[in-house]
């Protein structure tokens, strides 16, 4: 049952679905840069906090059976250990916990773009328990969304 | 291709190889060996060799797939190297023994500040991952483009602008916090301390003066003082310059403080 959805919609905006047992947010993106270069940025985990305003700290490999332990702005207190579930260079990337997973996903576009899109969704039995304890993500992801198309740009557009 | 063909080429080149080689290294031995294995190399593939690129492009690749494969096991350094060594070196009197005596003795001993500069990036740019250190070395001091270092390296054009476009901006960064030559609240002076001991008759500020980087400090954009350090890279053979005996003397300090640093890191993380 869709009870509530955001009324923010379209390119890099942010919209969330909530259902009684779990919540999904996702953003998708133009990214004028060529997928190997979002997927590097995707990819080198300690390299985050450097174009990410929305990670504070990560570490470990996202890498095929890799796992890695994120910080967010979100919550700077609290550490994510999350697993890389499917890794498919510049195609597809998936990681998560028991409580949820998010997905990124680059498709190549015409004249050497990226579309890309990311979703995460929580969820389970006990989700309505926590549910109201969860801050929104739709600003984080948006910010995420934004950061990794002003950087894949910037790098698509340094010199020769 | 013939053998002797490729001989007269690699000597042309060598110099520049072996500088390279050092500023990855950071040590001569290690530079002479991977000189010389890839000369070894080049000769016994020289049938290989389609044109497909450079000569020069060709042999540097060996190169660099050699001291990929020296460097993979190694630990990175870290980004303050330059004050551990500095720390270690305070308390080795043999060191400055030793290094009084090359300032004295020998025709390579002088003590420039700009060669100081350049011994300094080699030292923070080891802090670098190993494939943004080699991306950016390759770019900005030996002037590949990115065609040709995504053949040195057999990685894609867009990997190479990302780890040239991090590794430049986490050196601009470090420098432009720690450097006192273009940060007047940089924690990192040691260039001129050691203009101080090495020349005590010269006046330092007269000296900085001379280095466009320095001069340039207050008027230049961070972007534009970082090409400016790489100027001076650029324009310095690391064994061929008056201060050679004296920065390998230093540089060999540092990498053997190094070595110890890493292992006494890496045995108390274990334990």
């Amino acid at each position: 049952m869709n009870r509530q959805a955001s009324s923010q919609t379209g390119e890099g905006r942010a919209k969330t679905i909530k259902k009684t047992f779990s919540r999904e947010t996702s953003v998708s993106t133009t990214i004028h840069a060529d997928p190997a270069v979002v997927w590097a940025l995707l990819t080198h985990a300690s390299d985050f906090p450097r174009w990410n305003s929305t990670v504070t700290s990560m570490k470990g490999e996202i890498a095929e059976g890799g796992s890695v332990e994120l910080k967010s702005t979100l919550d700077d207190k609290r550490t994510f250990k999350l697993k890389v579930k499917e890794f498919v260079p510049e195609k597809r990337l998936v990681w998560g916990d028991a409580l949820g997973s998010r997905l990124y996903t680059l498709t190549r576009g015409d004249g050497g773009s990226t579309h890309f899109s990311m979703t995460e969704k929580i969820g389970g039995p006990l989700f309505p328990l926590f549910a109201g304890s969860i801050p929104s993500f739709d600003e984080t992801f948006e910010r995420y969304a934004a950061d990794l198309k002003k950087e894949a740009e910037t790098i698509q557009r340094s010199k020769k | 291709m013939t053998a002797d063909e490729l001989s007269a080429q690699f000597m042309s080149i060598q110099g520049e190889l072996k500088s390279f080689l050092l500023r990855m290294t950071a040590s001569v031995q290690d530079a002479e060996d991977i000189l010389q294995d890839t000369y070894l190399k080049a000769h016994a593939n020289v049938d290989a060799f389609r044109g497909e690129s450079s000569l020069k492009t060709w042999i540097f690749s060996i190169a660099s797939n050699l001291a990929r494969d020296l460097l993979r096991a190694r630990k990175r350094w870290p980004e303050t190297v330059t004050d551990i060594c500095r720390d270690e070196a305070l308390g080795n009197r043999q060191f400055f023994q030793e290094a009084i005596q090359i300032r004295q003795t020998s025709p390579q001993g002088n003590f420039e500040i700009k060669e100081h500069i350049a011994f300094c990036f080699t030292c923070v740019s080891k802090s670098l991952p190993l494939e943004g250190q080699l991306v950016l070395l390759l770019k900005e001091i030996y002037g590949f483009k990115v065609k040709e270092i995504s053949q040195i390296l057999q990685m894609s054009e867009a990997m190479v602008k990302y780890h040239l476009h991090v590794s430049r901006s986490t050196m601009i960064e470090i420098f432009d916090r720690r450097c006192s030559l273009i940060n007047k609240q940089g924690i990192c002076y040691q260039c001129t301390e050691l203009n101080g001991i090495f020349n005590p008759k010269q006046n330092t500020q007269e000296e900085l003066v001379k280095i466009e980087m320095a001069k340039e400090a207050e008027n230049r954009s961070q972007e534009e003082l970082f090409n400016l350090r790489m100027k001076i890279l650029q324009e310095l053979d690391p064994f061929e310059s008056g201060a050679a005996q004296l920065q390998l003397h230093h540089l060999e300090h540092n990498r053997q403080v190094m070595e110890k640093y890493l292992e006494e890191n890496s045995y108390r993380s274990s334990h």
